[in-house]
């Protein structure tokens, strides 16, 4: 050792007969393509659903009575009367997603402000596993919360005759209580994950908490943020068990969120579950209408990316 | 501040504008303190909602009248055991009788438990009607007089219907009989399986992405996709993993290939199958969550690392992922979380509704929400309350599992 | 501190039970347990070899949540009666219960609320499997309002055609009916009941009933009773088990006269008494006796569980085919 530590000493790095030339390491290199096929693993997973829905979406879209056009910009699905418009069903999902965002964005964001900038520490450790909690109840449970006790409650603010039983609010409202934890959990880490400094920095030219906190803290979290939001918007899209429960199950075509409706995944949820051949037209509209899905998170997805990475600011 | 300094020459100005900004800051605190009570608020509603629902009176009718069942004038409470298996004898068919005989031989068992087999099999109390929590607290005395009018012959008890039968009971047709054990069992071996599976899978992807991928068009598309896979209808995994894990790799996931079951009956809905197919469904989020969690990690950290002559994966195992770990663990909490509550894709897959025996990996299963799901669809009451205790019971599985993450992530926590 | 315990807990917690379920090795494989103290009369009978203690093995079944309670309760008693072997019963929907056992064949038993179509005859005969139907049950359609609705009470089946089509408010059934408007709340278009109704009421043709105002679907009874519950001018259809479950707030119609009651279901007066089945086929029953047993069990037993979860008995006549229909596809005479 003390000879090794020697010769460092000399030449200032104990050099080889290599050098300082890149070496190849055999380790490394499997390393990385083991994480380069786990990065390229989730390519297999898209292509095997777009294979499985575009197969039978295929079956569907080839029946004589469907006409792509008609199903784009139709406004009634009544698949046993052959009519095979999707917008009742997209409107309502919009709709029931736009409530769920409206309630979930801003209270989980403000919630996940308070968590992590201004909570104590044992607040923080008390709540944040608590609100953990909920984002892993079944969502029947959801569900049936919303038609037993926030469908009431709206009936009785805004009137039995205005409210009916099954409606989007109620089903948009209790969704927006499902994914508020999950935004709030999500975008607090990424506060958290702020570099102290960079609050101290702020405090240091006179900045006030609030300052601090809204134009320091939360642009620099801002792409954390937006990850979070973004899986909190797909997640309304894709949530089923509330809409099926408390959303209703006739594909009404309107924008009133105190009525009936079906979504896209309440309607593929109840044509799954039932009693229907599997070999009706119905069956067939379901993949469809989950590949039609698929192209509609896509192109969510493509976009808001894009704005995250306008906004996205790196800090050391 | 210095009020005659003339380097402050708008300090007045300055000490006006301070108090503003302290008002807004002081309003700003109350409005994200009010959003957090609100979130908590509407939460503890559900909370409370599911355990009205879990415990509260139930009258009991038996079928056979338990008096009559006395011999020589002593009730069955007191009889001794081998009288009770002699009732046992009498009341069931010889098939009943020399199961329960070969299970566990009558004289090896405990006479509490020949006593359990009497209420159970020959007794059998029916659920007459049930009450929430709060109408049994509120209308106590309005429950007591109408069971005692309408259903002379039933017993009131106030009870939880959680409760240590309740867990370790397989499941029954009958509401007084029923239990989760099947479907605990079905759901921690499923979500073990996706833990196995997604966790270092996309912990594997995250660090692909955030420290070796270079900016080219496949590694977007790859990160675009991943953030895309993060939106599709649970239901929708359902669809493949039942293609891929049922259907094309149905002799790996029945465990056929291994022999462990008969090859002639070997199907592929399995625990296995599920597990991989809820893997599939979280994985995007997990890898979400921990791309997070690894940009969280200064830049500096890595440079010293790498200055000090360190490769690549040394950098990254030995101080870039601890560091990240507890932004990582909160993703997968999060992830494993909405796993075991899954239930669509899970009946997609093929969980069945009622199974007779205890699941292995190999085997057919049910899990908690799919039981969940299956009592609150049912007409009678009773199955209702069981829906409550089942969540109960669930959240306290969810309870454990983020505890043992909770500890892991508190341990690490540093802020930089 | 106490924290720390939580990580070696949940690990012990994790590998116990992975260990008891994987040290419970499956059912199916065990040895069928056999009685030396058999009583040697039993012998002669053909149906020993169907009693529930003398069978073992595996039996799938897939199919409709609506006979899903039935089934459960038959495996209880089948297999308390001493059937050692492994049951599942998926509750999945008959036509997803079809497609398991016509298409795929990997059931062995299919549950349904609805006859089987021609088309999955067909799908059937092409995999080989000649379905045998067996009726184990009927579940009456119970049409009910609230209990706040005061003045309907019975209805002509014209009468409810019109209520669940045409007719805008109740004045226009019956003009001493008030003027309100009827608001209707019927199970979604993918299930049996559905199904049923409009087999009954509108000969198979759903654009009346689909076209009518204030229409609100769902898939799930409990819902429809909710909504049922909301106002004095709200009807709607499905199973009877959820009215008698809300019989305190709600009023059965009866229909040209006929309340349903056991009787009427049974005896087929009722009018809207809807048929539970169970299908399999003979070659599965006699490779697999266990799956034959069942059904026998089933069709003998089914009697005395059926009201208590919920439906009615099938006629006599119905489960004495059927019990045919069994000793013919086992090759035994009755």
């Amino acid at each position: 050792m003390p000879g090794k530590k020697e010769a460092a000493q000399g030449t200032g790095y104990p050099v080889r007969k290599e050098g300082l030339r890149k070496r190849r390491r055999v380790g490394e290199t499997i390393i990385q393509s083991l994480l380069f096929f786990a990065g390229f693993f989730s390519i297999f997973t898209t292509l095997g659903i777009v294979y499985e829905l575009g197969k039978e979406a295929l079956l569907f879209f080839r029946t004589p009575e469907v006409d792509p056009w008609e199903f784009l910009t139709g406004t009634s699905w009544q698949p046993h009367i052959n009519e095979f418009g999707i917008l009742p069903l997209a409107t309502s999902t919009f709709i029931t997603s736009l409530i769920a965002m409206t309630i979930a964005i801003p209270l989980g964001m403000a919630a996940a402000i308070y968590l992590s900038e201004y909570a104590s520490h044992k607040v923080r450790r008390t709540l944040k596993p608590i609100l953990e909690i909920l984002a892993g109840l079944p969502t029947i449970v959801y569900g049936y919360f919303a038609l037993m006790f926030v469908t009431p409650l709206l009936r009785s603010l805004f009137g039995n005759d205005v409210v009916q039983i099954y409606n989007m609010a109620s089903g948009g409202l209790v969704m927006g209580i499902l994914i508020l934890p999950l935004i709030a959990s999500m975008s607090e880490d990424a506060l958290n994950a702020v570099p102290r400094a960079l609050r101290e920095a702020a405090y240091g030219l006179g900045a006030t908490k609030l300052e601090v906190v809204l134009k320091v803290v939360v642009p620099a979290a801002l792409s954390g943020i937006a990850a979070a939001i973004i899986v909190g918007i797909s997640r309304a899209i894709g949530e089923t068990m509330i809409v099926a429960v408390s959303v209703g199950a006739g594909p009404n075509f309107t924008f009133n969120p105190f009525q009936s409706a079906e979504t896209m995944t309440g309607h593929i949820v109840r044509i799954s579950g039932g009693d229907l051949s599997y070999d009706s037209i119905d069956y067939n509209s379901i993949f469809a209408i989950g590949l039609l899905l698929f192209f509609i998170t896509l192109t969510l997805n493509i976009v808001s990316q894009r704005i995250v990475r306008r906004f996205r600011e790196v800090y050391e | 501040m210095k009020k005659n300094n003339p380097s402050y020459s708008n300090g007045g100005r300055f000490r006006d504008n301070l108090a503003t900004r302290h008002r807004a800051g002081v309003i700003w605190q109350i409005v994200f303190q009010a959003s957090t009570v609100i979130g908590i608020i509407a939460l503890t509603a559900l909370l409370l909602n599911i355990i009205d629902g879990a415990f509260g009176y139930v009258a009991y009718e038996a079928r056979v009248d338990p008096a009559s069942l006395a011999v020589d004038g002593v009730a069955i409470e007191d009889l001794p055991q081998e009288l009770l298996v002699e009732i046992l004898r009498q009341n069931l068919s010889s098939g009943a009788f020399n199961k329960l005989d070969n299970e566990i031989p009558f004289n090896e068992r405990s006479r509490i438990n020949v006593y359990d087999l009497v209420i159970e099999r020959i007794v059998r109390y029916d659920v007459t009607e049930s009450w929430t929590l709060r109408e049994s607290l509120t209308q106590g005395a309005e429950i007591r007089a109408r069971v005692i009018e309408e259903y002379p012959d039933a017993e009131l008890r106030f009870i939880s219907w959680i409760n240590a039968e309740f867990i370790q009971r397989p499941q029954s047709s009958e509401a007084v009989n029923a239990g989760v054990r099947t479907a605990i069992l079905g759901s921690l071996l499923t979500i073990l399986v996706t833990i196995l599976v997604a966790f270092p899978l996309g912990v594997g992807a995250a660090i692909y992405l955030e420290e070796y991928a270079l900016d080219n068009w496949l590694n977007r598309l790859i990160r675009t996709n991943i953030n895309n896979l993060a939106g599709v209808p649970s239901i929708i995994y359902g669809i493949l993993g039942l293609a891929i894990f049922v259907r094309v790799l149905g002799v790996l996931t029945s465990g056929a290939v291994f022999g462990s079951v008969d090859p002639t009956t070997a199907s592929g809905r399995t625990v296995l199958s599920a597990g991989l197919t809820l893997a599939l469904l979280v994985l995007p989020l997990i890898i979400i969550n921990a791309q997070e969690a690894l940009r969280a990690v200064p830049q500096s950290l890595r440079q010293a690392s790498l200055s000090v002559g360190a490769t690549k994966w040394q950098t990254v195992w030995s101080h870039v992922l601890p560091n990240a770990i507890p932004g990582i663990l909160t993703g997968t909490i999060l992830a494993v979380s909405r796993a075991i509550g899954e239930t669509a894709p899970l009946i997609v897959v093929g969980a069945s509704t009622a199974i007779s025996f205890d699941p292995n990996i190999f085997s057919r299963f049910t899990t908690l929400p799919i039981q969940i799901y299956q009592w609150t669809a049912r007409p009678q009451a009773e199955w209702r309350h069981l829906a409550a205790a089942a969540i109960l019971v669930l959240i306290v599985l969810l309870l454990s599992l983020n505890a043992t993450a909770i500890v892991l992530r508190n341990r690490s926590t540093k802020r930089f | 501190m106490r924290k720390h315990l939580f990580v070696p807990l949940f690990a012990i917690l994790i590998t116990s039970l992975v260990l008891a379920a994987c040290s419970a090795s499956p059912v199916a494989t065990e040895e069928p347990v056999v009685m030396t103290e058999q009583p040697t009369e039993a012998l002669p009978d053909p149906l020993a070899g169907y009693l529930p203690e003398n069978t073992s093995g595996e039996i799938i079944t897939a199919g409709s949540s609506t006979v899903f309670p039935l089934s459960e309760r038959m495996m209880q008693r089948f297999e308390e009666e001493g059937f050692t072997g492994a049951i599942t019963i998926d509750s999945i929907g008959s036509g997803a219960g079809f497609e398991r056992f016509c298409v795929n064949g990997e059931t062995d038993i299919a549950n349904a609320s609805r006859a089987i179509k021609d088309s999955e005859v067909e799908s059937c005969q092409s995999i080989g499997r000649e379905p045998i139907e067996f009726r184990v049950g009927t579940d009456a359609l119970a049409i009910v309002v609230s209990r706040a609705n005061d003045f309907a009470t019975d209805v002509t089946r014209l009468e409810l055609a019109a209520i669940f089509s045409t007719a805008e408010t109740w004045s226009d059934v019956r003009p001493e009916w008030p003027a309100e408007p009827i608001l209707r709340f019927i199970p979604g278009t993918d299930s049996g009941t559905f199904d049923y109704f409009v087999e009954e009421i509108f000969d198979e043709d759903e654009a009346p009933i689909l076209s009518a105002s204030n229409l609100q679907l769902s898939e799930d009874d409990n819902v429809l009773v909710q909504g049922v519950l909301g106002s004095p001018y709200a009807i709607g259809f499905f199973g009877f088990a959820y009215y008698q479950e809300n019989a305190g707030a709600l009023n059965v119609l009866a229909i040209d006269g006929v309340a349903p009651t056991a009787e009427t279901a049974e005896s087929g007066e009722y009018p809207l008494a809807r048929p539970l089945f169970i299908y399999s086929t003979a070659q599965i029953m006699q490779e697999k006796p266990q799956v034959a047993a069942f059904i026998y069990f089933y069709l003998t037993n089914v009697n005395y569980e059926i009201v208590d979860v919920g439906y009615f008995p099938a006629s006599q006549e119905a489960l004495e085919a059927a019990v045919d229909a069994w000793y013919a596809a086992v090759g035994l005479q009755p």
